[in-house]
C-alpha cells in the first residue's frame, strides 16, 4: 500500500506553548488511523496542520509525496484533503442541500463547475449519510446528530482522498454511534483514507486499522488498537499517574 | 528647533483633547462591543450645550463641563436603554447601521434647531498665552488638555476600581453570569453607554472653546475617534491617550511639513496602515 | 423560476421603463435617472456586502473615482465620453485591487471602518490634485437630452442586475455566499477566499464607477464633496438592506421604494431626505433586519409576530 500522508517532525508553537511537539507518522492509502489522547493533547492541532487552517512552526507535511505545509487551506482541499470541524459550523443561511453543494463545487480538483451537477452530487451524499429527507431544511435548524451527518456529507461531497474526522461521534448515543461507524466503513470501502479523532473507544477499536496516541503534544504510542489501548503509558495518560 | 518644539507642543495639546474624544467611543466599543457611528454627533451636542450655557446664561465653558456631560449622558442613556438595547445581540453590522442612521438624524435635527452657522465659545481669557520651555501655549488649550487627561484617568480608575466598573466589566464578559449575580444588564449597558456619551459631551464642551462649532463637525470627529481607538488599541484603557497624542502630533507635523489640507489624509492613512499591519493597535499584541 | 405570467409582466415592466422618457414630464425623467443610478449603487454594494458579507462603508470611493476619471479624461484630455467612462472604471478597478487586497484581510467591523476611513480620506486627497481641479472641481462638457442619460442609467442597472443574477446561480456566487456564511469553513472546503473577495470588491467598484461617470457627465460638474459624498454610502446600504441584501431584486425594490418616498417627502424641505433615511434605517434594523424580501416571504405565515421575533432574537 502507498503512503498517502507523511508527517515529519511536525511542531507547532503558540507563543510559549508547544501544542504539537516533534510528531511524525505515516498514513497508508485506504486505512483508517485512529488519533486519540486526552483533551488538550494536540489532536485537533495536528488535523488543522494537515488541513491547512494553521501552518507548522517546523516540520514537514507530505501529501501523496508532495510537500504541502505552506499551501493555503483551499489548495489542500483541491488536492483532496477534506475535514470536519469539532464545532460544527454549517452555513446557516443555506439549506442542507446547498451546504453540501458547496463542497461539491469546490472540492478535489476544483470541484464541479455547474450548480446543477453539484446539487445532484450533494443529494447523493446526503442520502449516503442518511440525511436525504432534510434536503430543503435550513441548515441551522438541524439538531446535533443531524449536524454531524451534515458535516460529514459536506466533507464527502468534496470527493476527498484523505478525510480528517474530528470527533464526529461526540454527544451521540449508542445507536447513533453505530450508524456513524457503518457510514465510515462505507467511506473506507470507497477507497478513502480516514484519520479519525475520537474519544469513543468502542468506535476506535472497531474502525481503526491502527491507532496513534498523543499526550501533551507528543506521540506516546502507535500500533494496532488492542496493543495501544492496553499500553500502560496510554492508560497513564488518560487516568493520570496514581498516587497511592 | 523651537519651531519644531512648538509644533510638537501643539500636537500634544491637540492630542489630549483627541484622547478624550476617543475615550467614550473606545469605552463603549471595548466594553459593550457597540461601535457607535453617532459618537461625533454626541460631541457636537456637547459643544452646542456648552455654547448655549455660555451665550444665554454666561456660564464659563469649563464650569459648564459637568452640565454638558450630564445632558449628553441623559441622552445617551435613554438612547441605549430604549433603542440600542433592542439590537445588542444582533450582528455587529446592524449596530453600525443603526448608529449611522442615528447620526444622520441627529445631524439633520441639529441643522434645523441650531442652524448651520458657525459658532464659537469665547470666554474673556480666550486669547491668553503663557510660555513654557520656549513654546507658546494658549491658556484654553492647556486647560482643555488638563481636563482631558484628568477625565481619562478618572474613567480608568472607575472602570478598574469601583463596583460600577466591575459590574460593567462583568456584563462585557458574560451576560448570563452577570445576571445571576444580580446585575441588570439593560441598566448597566445604558449606564455605560451614557458614560461614553458623557465623555463625548465633555470633549464637545472643550472643543467649542478651541475650535468652531457647526452641525457637521460630528462625522470627521467620529472617524478620528476611530483612528485613535484603533491606533491605541482597545485592550488597554490608556491606549486612547497614546493614540490621541500620536494623532495630534502627526497632524501637527503634517500641517507644517506637508500642508494643512493633508492632515485628514495623514490621519486616515495611518488608520488604514495600522488596521492592515497591527489591527490590535500599537499597544496591542500581534495576533 | 418564473412562471409565464411573471415573465410577461416582467417584460412589460421593462418596456414601460424604457419608454419613460417619451411618456413623462422632465421632472420624472430626472427623478428616474437619479433612482436608477442609486439602484445601481445599491446593487453593486449588494455584491460585496450582500452576497460576500463584507459590509463596505466606502463604495462612494469608486463612485467618485469613476466620476473623476470621466471628468479628467474629458476635460483635461479632450477624450469622448465613451472613453472617459472606461477610464473611470479602469481607475476604480485598479484602486479596488490595490487597496482592496490589504483591506479585505480585515474582518467584520474593522473592514467597515477601514473602508469608511478610506472614503473620508478621498475628499482630502482629491482636493490636493491640480488635475482634478482641487477644491473647485471640474466642469464637464454639456450634452443636452435627459433621455440619453436616463436610458444609459437604465442600461447600467440592467447590466448590474444581470450580473447579480448570474452570481446568484453560479459557482462563483456560491463561493461568495460560503464566504459570507463562514469564511474559514469556506476556505477549508476549497474556496479561494482571497481571490473571490477581491473579485467581488472589484465588481462592486466597477459598477459604482460607471454610475459615478454617468452622473458626472449628466450634471456636468464634479467636485470632491459631491463626488465622495459619504451619505451615498448610507443610501446604497439602506436601499440594499431594506429591499433585501443577498437577493437579486431586493436592492432594486429598496431603491425604488425609498427614493420614491423620499422624493414625496422632500418637496420643500431639503435635507429632509436625510432625516427620512436615518429613521428608516433605525426602524428597519430593529424590526426587519433582513429586508423586505424576507419580510414578504415570512409575513404571510407569521403576521405581526415576524417583528416580535426579530426583536426577541436581538434584544438584550
Amino acid at each position: 500500500m502507498q503512503t498517502i500522508l507523511a508527517v515529519d517532525r511536525l511542531t507547532k508553537r503558540f507563543g510559549g506553548l508547544i501544542a504539537v511537539d516533534d510528531v511524525s507518522f505515516e498514513l497508508l492509502e485506504g486505512e483508517i488511523l485512529g488519533l486519540i489522547g486526552p483533551n488538550g493533547a494536540g489532536k485537533t492541532t495536528v488535523v488543522s496542520l494537515i488541513s491547512g487552517t494553521i501552518t507548522p512552526s517546523t516540520g514537514k507535511v507530505l501529501f501523496q509525496g508532495a510537500p504541502i505545509a505552506h499551501l493555503p487551506a483551499f489548495r489542500r482541499s483541491r488536492l483532496g484533503i477534506g475535514r470536519t470541524f469539532q464545532l460544527m459550523k454549517p452555513f446557516p443561511g443555506l439549506n442542507v442541500l446547498d451546504n453540501v453543494a458547496v463542497g461539491a463545487l469546490f472540492g478535489t480538483g476544483g470541484g464541479k463547475s455547474q450548480l446543477r451537477e453539484a446539487r445532484e452530487d450533494a443529494a447523493k451524499w446526503l442520502a449516503f449519510v442518511g440525511l436525504g429527507h432534510r434536503e430543503r431544511q435550513r441548515a441551522d435548524e438541524l439538531g446535533g446528530p443531524d449536524r454531524k451527518r451534515l458535516e460529514l456529507a459536506k466533507a464527502l461531497a468534496m470527493n476527498p482522498r484523505l478525510l480528517l474526522l474530528d470527533e464526529v461521534m461526540a454527544g451521540l448515543h449508542h445507536g447513533e454511534i453505530d450508524e456513524v461507524v457503518s457510514v465510515i466503513r462505507k467511506v473506507q470501502s470507497r477507497g478513502i483514507t480516514v484519520l479519525l479523532i475520537e474519544h469513543v473507544m468502542k468506535a476506535i477499536q472497531s474502525l481503526s486499522d491502527r491507532v496513534l496516541v498523543l499526550h501533551h503534544g507528543t506521540k506516546i504510542a502507535e500500533g494496532a488498537p488492542q496493543a495501544v489501548l492496553n499500553d500502560p503509558k496510554v492508560v497513564d495518560a488518560y487516568l493520570g499517574t496514581r498516587r497511592v | 528647533m523651537s519651531l519644531l518644539l512648538q509644533i510638537v507642543v501643539n500636537g500634544i495639546l491637540l492630542g489630549g483633547l483627541y484622547a478624550l474624544m476617543a475615550l467614550g467611543l473606545a469605552l463603549v466599543w471595548g466594553v459593550l462591543n457597540i461601535v457607535n457611528l453617532a459618537h461625533g454627533a454626541f460631541i457636537m451636542l456637547g459643544a452646542y450645550t456648552s455654547y448655549y450655557f455660555f451665550t444665554l446664561l454666561h456660564v464659563d465653558p469649563f464650569a459648564a463641563l459637568p452640565l454638558c456631560m450630564l445632558t449628553v449622558f441623559a441622552f445617551g442613556f435613554v438612547l441605549q436603554r430604549y433603542v440600542l438595547n433592542l439590537i445588542v445581540r444582533a450582528p455587529m453590522f446592524n449596530t453600525l447601521l443603526i448608529t449611522f442612521g442615528i447620526d444622520v438624524v441627529l445631524t439633520y435635527l441639529a441643522q434645523i434647531v441650531f442652524s448651520a452657522d458657525f459658532r464659537v465659545v469665547n470666554p474673556s481669557y480666550a486669547g491668553a498665552n503663557f510660555t513654557l520651555l520656549g513654546a507658546t501655549i494658549p491658556l484654553v488649550r492647556a486647560l482643555a488638555f488638563a481636563m482631558a487627561i484628568a477625565l481619562t484617568l478618572t474613567v480608568w480608575l472607575i472602570l478598574g476600581h469601583t463596583r460600577l466598573g466591575r459590574a460593567v466589566r462583568a456584563c462585557a464578559q458574560n451576560l448570563v453570569a452577570a445576571r445571576l449575580y444580580g446585575v441588570e444588564p439593560r441598566t448597566v449597558y445604558a449606564l455605560t453607554f451614557g458614560m461614553g456619551a458623557a465623555l463625548a459631551g465633555a470633549a464637545g464642551g472643550l472643543y467649542g472653546v478651541v475650535s468652531q462649532i457647526n452641525p457637521y463637525i460630528g462625522d470627521p470627529l467620529t472617524a478620528k475617534s476611530f483612528a485613535i481607538s484603533i491606533i491605541g488599541g482597545l485592550e488597554n484603557p490608556l491606549g486612547v491617550v497614546v493614540g490621541g497624542l500620536f494623532l495630534g502630533i502627526l497632524e501637527s507635523l503634517t500641517s507644517l511639513y506637508i500642508g494643512s489640507t493633508y492632515t485628514d489624509v495623514a490621519s486616515f492613512g495611518v488608520l488604514v496602515l495600522v488596521l492592515i499591519t497591527r489591527p490590535r493597535g500599537l499597544l496591542g499584541k500581534t495576533t | 423560476m418564473m412562471r409565464p405570467i411573471g415573465s410577461i409582466a416582467f417584460v412589460a415592466m421593462l418596456l414601460a421603463l424604457v419608454l419613460v422618457p417619451w411618456l413623462s414630464p422632465p421632472a420624472l425623467i430626472q427623478f428616474g435617472t437619479t433612482t436608477l443610478l442609486l439602484a445601481t449603487l445599491a446593487q453593486s454594494w449588494n455584491i460585496i456586502g450582500g452576497y460576500t458579507g463584507y459590509a463596505s462603508f466606502g463604495n462612494s470611493v469608486f463612485y467618485g473615482i469613476g466620476g473623476y476619471g470621466t471628468a479628467i479624461a474629458m476635460v483635461q484630455f479632450g477624450l469622448p465620453f465613451g472613453v472617459g467612462i472606461l477610464v473611470g472604471a479602469v481607475l476604480a478597478v485598479i484602486f479596488a485591487l490595490l487597496l482592496g487586497l490589504p483591506v479585505l484581510r480585515l474582518r467584520g467591523h474593522y473592514f467597515a471602518i477601514a473602508t469608511l476611513a478610506l472614503a473620508e480620506a478621498m475628499t482630502g486627497v482629491v482636493s490636493n490634485l491640480d488635475i482634478a481641479g482641487r477644491n473647485i472641481g471640474l466642469v464637464l462638457p454639456l450634452r443636452k437630452g435627459d433621455a440619453f442619460f436616463y436610458e444609459l442609467s437604465l442600461g447600467l442597472l440592467a447590466l448590474a442586475t444581470l450580473t447579480v443574477f448570474w452570481i446568484s446561480r453560479s459557482r462563483f456566487g456560491f463561493g461568495l455566499i460560503a464566504i459570507r456564511e463562514d469564511e474559514d469553513a469556506a476556505g477549508v472546503m476549497g474556496v479561494n477566499t482571497t481571490l473571490y473577495k477581491a473579485l467581488a470588491f472589484l465588481l462592486a467598484g466597477f459598477f459604482s464607477a460607471l454610475a459615478g461617470g454617468i452622473h458626472a457627465y449628466w450634471i456636468t460638474f464634479i467636485d470632491p464633496l459631491s463626488a465622495f459624498d459619504i451619505t451615498l454610502n448610507v443610501m446604497m446600504i439602506i436601499m440594499a438592506i431594506f429591499g433585501g441584501a443577498g437577493t437579486v431584486f431586493g436592492p432594486l425594490v429598496g431603491a425604488i421604494l425609498l427614493a420614491s418616498i423620499s422624493e414625496l417627502l422632500a418637496t420643500e424641505i431639503t435635507g429632509m431626505a436625510s432625516l427620512f433615511f436615518g429613521l428608516v434605517i433605525v426602524v428597519a434594523v430593529v424590526f426587519m433586519p433582513r429586508g423586505l424580501t424576507d419580510l414578504t416571504r415570512r409575513f404571510p405565515g407569521l403576521g405581526w409576530r415576524y417583528f416580535r421575533e426579530n426583536l426577541r432574537l436581538h434584544r438584550l
